[in-house]
């Protein structure tokens, strides 16, 4: 039996049906000409187009998706599709962190093709970090086996180096947010790879192989990865304080 | 027998519905975590609807006895709505109609607002004029058959409900603010303050709330806290005697220059009691027949979406995989 997986945290649409450590078929779409995500119009139809290249959902028992941090609306495409399709496929579903996927992307890469178990040598520890808008990051520490080390946070760029900084194994940073504060992460001695390597898109075969270790959970306990509570809660949180301070 | 979705603001809605029969309507309403807020939060809503969704839609399934693999077709609202909101309904109804190789039916929620005149109970045919007034939306509607309306007026900036949120929190009254208003104006006198009646020297049917709540808004400066404290009841009802008396003017000009045999009132300003006793009092004069729909089927619900997709084009299986919502307007020919 296989596992469907895919993502849309980032601006890029990922959808994998692996077998094990066995892809059987795996799809990814770029934003459009405007710029923008093409979650909501793409994301069922490459779902399709991957489960038939893989045989068809008899063999299909499981279902994974990523869970963000990411985009809100990203996030609320997949999970909504992702829940729906398990209601009413009777599939198991597991929810998959988008930062451990991209973990295990660069662990991945480090063992030229390996995943946890394999044996494989991985030296670096995986930092994944997205770019999560409004000059902030969302990231999370990884041990070099693609591990998570502590919890996701939401960190401003002067953060991220700090906590960089005190990461060992020395970090191997990945991610949109990883190209956009290059600069910054170079500076206290994180490796970024360079712009154009696939270690910085989110690949569903990665999310396929967290799904399969994962325990299943109901549809309806698949939750988006937040991490920012919304604006006007915060706003008024804030007024709160005001009015009392 | 049609499931629906509906998620195109703040409540999470899911219906089974067989022709003008209502199998279940099912409606999580989100209006108590808006409410510290004073209106609709698009990303609180969005949150709420990816919370609620598959549990709503498995409530009216079973509701209804159903099962989904039983129903002829999914239809979702396609927008007009908050698009993140929509959103999570468009892809939990693509999905699962996907699952089950049955059609999608987008549908507009206006239409829908429209068509809860043809559910159960005494559901009634077009010809008929419709009065939508929404906390999203206020239009006075050309029914002429089913599948579609003619929009004859609208609103050029808030909506008929939005003007009720909007002056209930400038008052203090809380959220939804049109039954808050209400309450306030029983004891209120509303001939107290003159409020400007927009548009009704205009000869058009298209209507304006925005110029009133500003009113509202110098009347509060005006009076100052205290008097303002003093005066709730009678600001209220004043306030409310103007929304009630732009919507009155517009129906009454519509009929004037339509020759309409039937008035239907929809969305969740109809459930203003004020609104329902004038505009009764107009068809009486005019001696043409009313039509209120259940106040379940005039706020937002899935069943009136349930009910315009039983007249608008199903789109079969795998055409609609490439399907997404609109905040603007659905692309159907209405």
């Amino acid at each position: 039996m296989a596992t469907l997986g895919f993502d849309t945290a980032t601006a890029i649409l990922t959808v994998a049906v692996a077998d094990g450590r066995e892809v059987l078929a795996e799809g990814t779409r770029t934003p459009g000409s405007d710029g923008r995500p093409r979650h909501s119009p793409l994301l069922l139809l490459e779902v399709e187009r991957c489960v038939e290249g893989a045989g068809g959902w008899s063999r299909i028992d499981r279902l994974a998706v990523g869970v963000g941090p990411g985009s809100y609306t990203g996030l609320r495409i997949g999970i909504s599709t992702a829940r729906a399709l398990a209601q009413a496929r009777g599939l198991e579903i597991t929810g998959v962190s988008t930062l451990s996927a991209l973990a295990m992307g660069v662990f991945s890469r480090e063992t030229t093709g390996g995943s946890p178990g394999s044996g494989g040598q991985a030296t670096r520890a995986p930092l994944p970090v997205l770019d999560a808008r409004r000059g902030q990051t969302f990231v999370q520490v990884h041990d070099p086996r693609a591990e998570p080390r502590g919890e996701p946070l939401v960190l401003g760029p002067e953060e991220l180096c700090e906590l960089a900084a005190t990461v060992a194994p020395k970090p191997l940073a990945a991610g949109d947010g990883a190209l956009r504060f290059r600069a910054e992460l170079e500076s206290v001695g994180v490796e970024v790879p360079e712009d154009r390597d696939p270690v910085h898109s989110v690949q569903a075969r990665h999310v396929c192989v967290l799904g399969e270790m994962a325990d299943a959970a109901p549809a309806e306990t698949i939750e988006p990865l937040y991490l920012r509570e919304p604006d006007a809660k915060r706003w008024l949180k804030r007024d709160e304080r005001t009015d009392t301070g | 027998m049609i499931l629906a979705l509906e998620t195109s603001c703040d409540d999470t809605c899911a219906a089974v519905v067989d022709g003008p029969r209502i199998l279940s309507n099912v409606v999580s309403s989100q209006a108590s975590f808006h409410e510290q807020y004073g209106g609709v939060v698009p990303e609180v809503a969005s949150r709420h609807h990816l919370q609620l969704v598959n549990a709503v839609t498995d409530a009216a399934l079973s509701q209804a006895g159903a099962e989904l693999s039983q129903v002829d077709a999914v239809a979702v609202t396609q927008g007009p709505g908050l698009i993140g909101a929509l959103l999570v309904g468009m892809s939990t109804a693509k999905a699962l109609a996907s699952a089950v190789r049955k059609p999608l039916i987008p549908a507009d929620h206006l239409h829908g607002h429209v068509a809860a005149n043809f559910l159960e109970p005494d559901p009634i045919d077009p010809p008929f004029l419709c009065l939508v007034a929404s906390g999203g939306h206020t239009l006075l509607a050309g029914v002429s058959d089913h599948s579609s309306f003619e929009t004859l007026g609208q609103t050029l900036d808030d909506a008929a409900g939005e003007a009720f949120d909007k002056g209930a929190r400038l008052l203090g009254l809380g959220y939804p603010g049109g039954p808050a208003i209400q309450r306030a104006a029983q004891e209120g006198d509303p001939a107290a303050f003159g409020f400007p009646v927009a548009m009704s020297r205009d000869p058009g049917l298209d209507f304006s709330f925005s110029g009133l709540k500003t009113a509202l808004v110098y009347r509060v400066r005006e009076l100052g806290e205290e008097r303002t404290a003093a005066s709730v009841p009678d600001l209220a009802a004043s306030y409310q005697r103007a929304i009630v008396d732009q919507l009155v003017v517009k129906l009454e000009r519509a009929l004037d220059r339509g020759g309409w045999g039937v008035v239907a009132l929809g969305g969740g300003v109809a459930a203003n009691v004020e609104l329902r006793e004038r505009a009764g009092q107009l068809c009486e004069a005019r001696e043409i027949g009313l039509k209120l729909v259940p106040l379940e089927l005039c706020t937002d619900n899935a069943a009136m979406i349930a009910a315009a997709a039983a007249h608008t084009e199903p789109i079969p299986y795998p055409d609609y995989l490439t399907f997404d919502a609109s905040a603007q307007a659905a692309n159907l020919a209405v």
